[in-house]
């Protein structure tokens, strides 16, 4: 059995994938950290203090898992749906009771939502009352907030999707309040809706920005913040002696 | 060869890479009982750790999505509004505040104020002290419960007088609409803005202490704010206790 394993691991083509040894001396562990994109984003050390519990309650992880799982339920969901106000609404009654798992996929989405608003707002918070915005880690704080408006919008644009009484009204009266802003309020509305009132274009809109543009935009800085935490030199729990 | 200084000097442009950022104060020279450096591996500690977050998560959301169904309701008629008409849970902070006051001032004015604040917080606070520590500091600590209750108590009162007195609608045809729509109550809030940070005047606040009251009063303001629109507001957008809603209205059943 180790001699199948050891013939495994040191063929040429497992070598090719993985260019580190088993992962059980400070060397490999190093390398199973630098040569692996998906763990690359983290030190090969950290220190004990920014993984305490109490400390981080572990609400930035848990935005990225929310926002991964979205985006996995978010694509399968993309297979049973048409933005278009003929169909959209039958669309989503057909997969609630015609495909299997179809109502199970919706309630992810849906609930997971709620819950990266709710954790990418309560980080928000984590972050601000441990000081971790000081210096040098400003700018950081800066993409935070921009990713906070992203989430919020991301949540917002799905919201119109169903549409039903609620997802329409909600709409209404949300887009509503972006026309009372002086000069640009009107022009926003104008772009966000392609019309005068929440109908097809608007639809168009709102699944364009949900499912591309803002989840890009998400991917994108939620990279560079995850990044800034290590330039900055690691979480701020560090920084306390 | 070209980016390698010719002299060694100080200047700002000699293209180093090091420079002295400031002196440390506090930190101890020697880590009694940390090790050398006080880490770890973070494979596999960190790793697991994460597998173990994701696996509490995605447990979670797949508990609530087999015990609670995502709401749908009838199909979008234009022609056919729904009472109440509300905004998604995260935005009735700001419906709330519409109830209150010209909508310029409570839809646009002050969210602008408050995420202009919010991006500017590391700018007003840019002491390097205090950070990594829950609150700071003991005192710290006191400030943001303190004013936590202040904001606890303040708007829910506001919101109920403002409710009860409104003085959009006893000053109508007695002072023009611009003041009382918007001057006074852009002066309440004002106001309520100020009182706590005249009383942190006395003891002489650091920055810190500073936005730790002003992120307190927003965050917990915002709060009462989106409770009140979501739970306490039934048919009519009116005021109601959430388990004594008029029709059956169930503000959950629209999340």
């Amino acid at each position: 059995m180790s001699n199948l394993v050891q013939t495994i691991t040191q063929s040429r083509i497992w070598r090719s994938f993985f260019r580190h040894g088993w992962p059980d001396n400070p060397l490999d562990r190093s390398l199973v950290m630098t040569s692996n994109i998906f763990f690359h984003l983290h030190p090969v050390k950290v220190n004990r203090k920014s993984l305490r519990a109490s400390y981080t309650l572990g609400l930035g992880v848990m935005a990225v898992i929310l926002f991964l799982e979205l985006t996995l339920t978010g694509m399968l969901l993309m297979f049973y749906y048409a933005p278009t106000v003929e169909r959209a609404y039958t669309y989503i009654v057909a997969l609630q009771t015609q495909t299997p798992y179809g109502q199970l996929l919706r309630n992810l989405h849906r609930w997971g939502a709620h819950l990266m608003v709710l954790v990418v707002v309560l980080h928000m918070a984590r972050v601000f009352y441990t000081g971790a915005y000081k210096p040098p880690r400003e700018f950081n704080w800066v993409l935070g907030v921009g990713l906070l408006l992203l989430t919020l919008g991301a949540s917002f644009t799905g919201y119109l999707l169903p549409w039903d009484q609620l997802s329409f009204w909600a709409i209404t009266v949300g887009t509503s309040v972006a026309g009372y802003a002086p000069v640009l309020g009107s022009t926003a509305k104008a772009y966000l809706l392609g019309g005068p009132e929440v109908g097809q274009e608007a639809l168009t809109r709102f699944y364009a920005l949900h499912v591309m543009l803002i989840p890009l935009g998400i991917a994108l800085i939620t990279s560079i913040h995850i990044w800034r935490v290590r330039k900055d030199g690691g979480l701020a729990a560090n920084d306390d002696r | 060869m070209t980016n390698i200084p010719t002299r060694t000097s100080f200047s700002k442009s000699s293209g180093k890479t090091y420079t002295l950022v400031e002196l440390v104060h506090r930190a101890p020279a020697q880590m009694v009982d940390h090790g050398p450096d006080n880490t770890v591996f973070a494979f596999p500690v960190v790793a697991l750790l994460e597998l173990l977050l994701t696996l509490g998560v995605s447990a979670v959301l797949l508990f609530m999505s087999l015990t609670i169904n995502a709401p749908l309701e009838e199909i979008a008629n234009p022609n056919q509004t729904t009472d109440p008409a509300k905004a998604p849970w995260y935005f009735m902070g700001l419906q709330e505040m519409l109830e209150h006051g010209h909508p310029t001032l409570m839809a646009v004015v002050i969210p602008t104020i408050l995420v202009l604040f919010t991006l500017a917080i590391p700018y007003i606070d840019n002491d390097r002290q205090g950070s990594g520590r829950w609150f700071t500091s003991e005192r710290g600590k006191r400030i943001a419960r303190n004013t936590a209750i202040y904001a606890l108590l303040v708007m829910p009162a506001f919101i109920l007088l403002d409710n009860s007195f409104p003085p959009r609608e006893l000053l109508r045809g007695i002072v023009p609409d611009f003041v009382a729509q918007t001057l006074i109550p852009g002066a309440i809030m004002t106001a309520i803005v100020i009182a706590p940070l005249l009383v942190l005047r006395r003891s002489k606040p650091n920055a810190r202490e500073v936005v730790l009251t002003l992120f307190t009063l927003m965050f917990v303001s915002a709060i009462v704010f989106t409770l009140t629109g979501f739970l306490f507001r039934g048919p009519g957008f009116e005021l109601y206790w959430p388990w004594n809603m008029p029709d059956g209205y169930n503000p959950f059943l629209n999340l």
